[in-house]
């Protein structure tokens, strides 16, 4: 696939973070130049510390980096912004809110309030992601999988440009994990969104991404961005495919044998 | 015998729901016969029945009066602990600087005993509802305050964080995510608290009073009417669990989410 005719959405130059402010102190991430392009998913692989969560905070803007710059669509990222949804490792729906009231929750959280527009919408979403009819149950009722696709579904309620994955799928079980998964691209087929996506699975990021970025391990800097020119869309049959395991083994020879390269 | 596992199941289960129920009845019917066989005196343990003698021997409108003096007490120590403890533990969660402030404070108020600051605090604001109102308070409002502000911080780092990044005001931060997550940890705040208000109570009918069930068993104690003390003692506990169970029941009615989920 070709990017370099879009103009970036997503760039970074020059990124570093250390959390101590200290000058000299050890650096979280360092000299992380990237760019993404609109509607791009880019899944970032990297050994446990080196910094993924970090890159991913530094472009919601609730990191300001303290090297270079994070700017989307030209415009400098430096505090929160409004634009991005984010979904976490963990579902973290509120238990007291039925399953339509969390979805809305970023509204009421924001504004202080929803109409009967923002309920229609928030009833589609929950109809695309086939939980339409777990709208009014509790959290608790759902298994694991589909509260996850309920904290997905909320990440998306302000319509967000932009969404922020943390390693969302780590906490399910492997067979709820390729399900969802594939759940997640039929819904980004349907509603773009530029998608950067933090996750331990080589695989999944080959599976779902149309580049991966591979990072060593702290302080966290790019060993690798990867082209995933595999066909879309993506299903069980991609795993089958030559092309796929040769993505995972050069991925894989990046983490556990970083120093050949 | 042979018996389907479905039967050996349901009769572990009844077995399991009575034996808090057997063993009380139990124990009860023991002390009877310990009382008759030894002919122990009243004044060293009356039996069963003579407790349940004495309490009927006491007039209900009596123990009515005495039943209020506490309760009105309690429940009034117990409403303006919940109104000082919750306040203040947001407060102190919002500021580092008055939680620095005020936590050693709340300390060496929890560690003075209660009991030993009672007798002052009759002496300085008289023997009327408000001292007695301020010692249960005094005694409920710390498991409060430490439980608030346990769930408060134990809110969700990520949920802190999908606050932030919509740029609400945190004004909302408390109202809609911290506090509803501090609620399980209210609760049991509030467990704790409301048997400590009757002991609260209690205490300051010890001090200075002229009714209470814990005046009354104070002055059935010194007029040597063991049984009726004892009678005393087994209503002021009753009136305790039942208050211990409504908060329960208020939890299980209002919050039946934050309760911890059966398998």
């Amino acid at each position: 696939m070709e990017h370099k005719s879009e103009r970036a959405f997503v760039r970074m130059v020059g990124v570093g973070h250390r959390y101590d402010p200290t000058p000299g102190s050890p650096m979280a991430v360092q000299n992380i130049d990237l760019d993404i392009n609109r509607h791009e998913f880019v899944a970032v692989v990297g050994p446990s510390g080196c910094g993924k969560s970090t890159l991913l905070r530094m472009v919601s803007g609730l990191l300001v980096p303290s090297e270079g710059e994070v700017s989307v669509f030209g415009k400098k990222v430096n505090g929160p912004r409004d634009d991005v949804g984010i979904v976490f490792q963990k579902p973290t729906l509120l238990p007291w809110l039925s399953v339509r009231k969390n979805v809305l929750f970023p509204l009421k959280h924001k504004f202080g309030r929803y109409g009967a527009q923002d309920e229609k919408r928030a009833n589609e979403l929950l109809a695309m992601a086939g939980l339409e009819a777990f709208a009014d149950k509790m959290p608790d009722e759902l298994s694991g999988g589909m509260q996850q696709r309920v904290g997905i579904v909320r990440a998306l309620l302000l319509n967000p440009d932009i969404l922020l994955m943390d390693e969302p799928f780590s906490a399910l079980d492997a067979m709820t994990r390729e399900q969802i998964g594939f759940d997640l691209l039929k819904i980004w087929d349907e509603q773009p969104k530029t998608v950067l996506f933090i996750t331990h699975s080589i695989s999944e990021a080959v599976l779902l991404a149309d580049r991966v970025l591979v990072m060593s391990k702290r302080p966290g800097s790019v060993l690798d961005l990867i082209d995933i020119n595999l066909p879309r869309p993506r299903s069980t049959k991609t795993i089958n495919d030559p092309r796929f395991s040769e993505l995972t083994d050069r991925i894989r020879k990046h983490i556990y044998e970083p120093d050949a390269h | 015998m042979s018996q389907t596992p479905t039967e050996a199941a349901a009769r572990r289960a009844l077995l399991l729901n009575l034996s808090p129920w057997l063993f009380f009845v139990g124990l009860i019917i023991l002390w009877e016969l310990v009382c008759r066989v030894f002919s122990l005196p009243n004044y060293v343990l009356p039996a069963p029945t003579a407790i349940f003698s004495a309490f009927f021997d006491v007039e209900f409108s009596r123990w009515m009066m005495h039943l209020w003096a506490t309760l009105r007490v309690a429940l009034m120590g117990f409403a303006l602990s919940i109104v000082v403890s919750i306040p203040l533990a947001i407060a102190m969660m919002r500021s580092e600087f008055l939680s620095r402030t005020l936590y050693p404070l709340l300390v060496v108020i929890q560690s003075t005993p209660v009991v030993a600051v009672a007798p002052l605090i009759i002496v300085m604001m008289g023997s009327d509802d408000p001292s007695r109102v301020l010692i249960t308070c005094l005694l409920t409002f710390f498991p409060l305050v430490v439980s608030t502000a346990t769930g408060i911080n134990e809110t969700p780092e990520e949920l802190i964080e999908l606050s932030r990044s919509l740029d609400a005001p945190t004004r909302r931060e408390t109202w809609q995510i911290r506090i509803p997550y501090a609620i399980p940890h209210i609760f049991s705040g509030l467990k704790v608290a409301i048997t400590l208000a009757i002991i609260g109570a209690v205490v300051a009918e010890f001090v200075a009073a002229e009714e209470g069930l814990g005046y009354f068993i104070q002055f059935s104690t010194s007029f040597f009417k063991i049984p009726q003390a004892f009678a005393g003692l087994f209503f002021l506990a009753g009136v305790s669990l039942l208050l211990f169970k409504s908060v329960q029941w208020t939890q299980q009615i209002f919050f039946a989410w934050s309760l911890p989920k059966k398998k």
